[in-house]
Parts: structure tokens; sequence; C-alpha cells
């Protein structure tokens, strides 16, 4: 019932974080929910939309860590936010902190 | 996700250290809060400061709460002990340890440095307090509220979170219902065994009580130091019981400062004893 990460190779445009993040995702809903049909792009919100908990996010930064190895971290990046933007993150900015963060790395 | 089978209960651990496999300085354990609380309070706030300090930073859920499992029964504030001592164990972490434990995990850190003085480098306590009477009496009355108020009339209480605190927070309050509703945990905190006063006054390494200075809790802070051989105090303005989230910096820089100052002063007398 656990759907594999994705083991295309790793690219830092939006399209394909979008997918990776979209496959990650559905894993968890279906592993801690056993939702398979949810609909995931670039507005959705974890928290409204996915109904996602607090400890939700850190299975996710660790599904993260799996498919990005040091090179993504989600925990810094939710470090620095407050509460409230926790609570309305979307699946699109998270997008845009994985790409920033694979170019960061690429380019050094 | 590492779960960790103490022999009694799976555990919920997450472990995060120095970058680049650079040797840990010490080892910090964070224990949450009651109810609605879980591993992730500190997973995304204090933790990665810690860890870019140069600590490894143990984080687990309690029993029944975050991803750990729910058993039906087994928890007064000894279970929660039980557990840590036989999770620290399992992690093979037998040397002191600089505990931090939030709310209801700070009660639980100085009953684990009161059973274990020699495992316990420093303690610090963010809107919490050793058990005592007073103590269980104040939380058998805030847990017969999650009861009966919420657990057995969820629906209407729900809605009524939902509209006055948000969807975030009403959801939270699903998984504390349930938590109530399904295990024995609103009977067995209240009747945890609880420290004597000689007890609290025999936890000698440093302790820090931090408290938002709007919270009700605010006012043991000197009651505490005086209670205490070694205690220092911080007042955190303009907060109240949810300071570890809602100021962060602040709170980790001050567990940091303690961490670092134990650490320093235990290296100067190794290397005294040393030369």
């Amino acid at each position: 019932m656990t759907s594999p990460t994705p083991r295309t190779p790793v690219t830092a445009d939006e399209a394909a974080v979008l997918a990776d993040l979209t496959a990650l995702l559905a894993r968890l809903l279906e592993d801690e929910y056993g939702l398979d049909d949810v609909e995931i792009g670039m507005a959705t919100t974890f928290n409204r939309d996915l109904e996602l908990e607090s400890i939700d996010l850190v299975t996710l930064a660790g599904l993260l860590q799996e498919r990005y190895g040091e090179r993504v971290n989600f925990a810094e990046f939710l470090a620095d936010m407050e509460f409230d933007e926790i609570i309305e993150l979307t699946v699109g900015r998270l997008v845009e902190y994985v790409v920033t963060s694979l170019k960061v790395t690429e380019a050094s | 996700m590492a779960m960790v089978d103490t022999g009694a209960v799976r555990l919920h651990v997450q472990r995060i250290g120095p970058r680049a496999g650079r040797p840990a300085t010490a080892t910090v354990v964070l224990v949450h809060g009651l109810l609605t609380d879980s591993l992730a309070s500190y997973y995304f706030t204090v933790a990665p400061a810690f860890a870019a300090a140069g600590l490894d930073v143990v984080m687990y859920d309690l029993r029944g709460h975050g991803r750990s499992e729910r058993p039906a029964q087994g928890y007064t504030l000894d279970h929660n002990i039980d557990d840590l001592e036989a999770l620290l164990d399992r992690l093979a972490v037998t040397g002191p340890v600089h505990l931090v434990g939030n709310s209801y995990g700070g009660t639980i850190a100085f009953g684990f440095a009161a059973r274990h003085p020699e495992r316990a480098a420093s303690v610090s306590l963010v809107e919490s307090e050793p058990a005592t009477a007073a103590w269980a009496v104040k939380l058998g009355g805030i847990l017969d509220r999650v009861v009966t108020e919420l657990a057995h009339n969820e629906p209407d209480a729900i809605r009524w979170i939902s509209a006055h605190r948000g969807h975030n927070t009403a959801r939270l309050a699903k998984g504390a219902a349930r938590l109530a509703r399904d295990t024995t945990l609103g009977r067995d905190i209240p009747a945890s065994r609880v420290l004597t006063d000689a007890e609290i006054a025999a936890v000698r390494c440093p302790v820090l009580a931090l408290y938002g200075g709007d919270s009700d809790l605010a006012e043991l802070a000197p009651r505490l130091e005086s209670a205490l051989p070694d205690c220092r105090t911080v007042v955190v303005p303009g907060h109240e019981h949810s300071v570890l989230v809602e100021a962060s910096a602040t709170v980790g820089g001050h567990v940091l400062g303690l961490v670092e100052e134990v650490e320093r002063t235990a290296g100067r007398v190794a290397a005294e004893a040393a030369g």
C-alpha cells in the first residue's frame, strides 16, 4: 500500500518538483489517512485543504530528506516562519523553496 | 520515521545532530506536553538551532500522542518517566543528558532528574513545574473538563472551538478528545505519585524555569528558585502558555545558554582533574 519514493532524477524546476511533492503527499495521505483521491496543486494548503497536522509535517520532512538528501531542510524552512505562516503554507511555497534550495546546491 | 520499542510501548522518535558528521558536544532530550502536543512543537522550532549549535537532539512522542502507540492504559507520570528511561536505554544514551520539557513534558523531565540524578546534566522547564500534590489537583481539574466538556460532548465542543479558536485548534481538540475518551489518561495523571519537598530539593543539577509573562504559571518562578539549590528563572513578557512555539528563538536561546554553560563548566572541571 506504500507507493515508492519517485525514482526519476531530481530536477530543479517547478513542474518536476511539484510532481515530486504531489507523489510524496499522496503517499503520506494514503499511509496515514487511507486517502487515495486527493487533488494537489500549487495553491493547495497543508492545513485547511489537506488537513495535515504538525506531526504529519514531521513525516513529510522525512520523505523530503529521502528524496533530496541534505540539499533541502524542511525543518529549518519552517523554523524561520511565524506560526500563522505555517498554518497558511501552500504546496506552491514549498515547491519554490525546494527549487531554490536545489539551485543553490547545484551552483555551489 | 523511527519507531523504538521500549518493551512496554512503541514510541516515535526523531533524532537530529550537527551537520556534516561533526561529533555532538552533548545530548539534549526534548519532551512535549499533554493532549494536543507532539514532538512537532520542537522539530519545527528550537531543534534545528540546537543541532546547528552542535548538539545531538532527541525528540519523541509521548505514549498516546503524535505517531507513538496509543495503549488504552498506563498514563501516570511514572509510566511516562519509565518510557523516557527505557527509550534512552534503547538509544544507548547512558551519559548525563540535558532535559527540556514543555508543560507536562517538563514535569516528566524533572521527575526523570529526581529519579536519576546521575543521568541529568540540566533541566529546562518551559511553562512547567515539578509534580506536587497541588499540581495533581490542578491537572485533575483540567482533565476533568476535557473529559466531560470535550470528549463526551464532542460535536458541540468542536463547533464552538472551530468558531472561536479556528480550524486548526478544532482539529487538535479532536485528537485530544479521542485520547481522553479511548484511554485512562484522564484518571491516571491526577492519580500519579508526586514528589515530596525533599525529593524536589534533591535535584541539584542546574534548572532553568521559563514562563510566559501573561501565564498563570509565572507566579511559580520565585517559589521554584527558593525550592531548588540551583535554579534560574526567566519570564518572557507578552506570552502565555504557548511561549515555546510563539517565542521559540528566545526560549531556545535561554536553553542553549544553560546547556553551553554546563558543558563549559564540566569541560573545565575535567581538564583540571586531568591536569
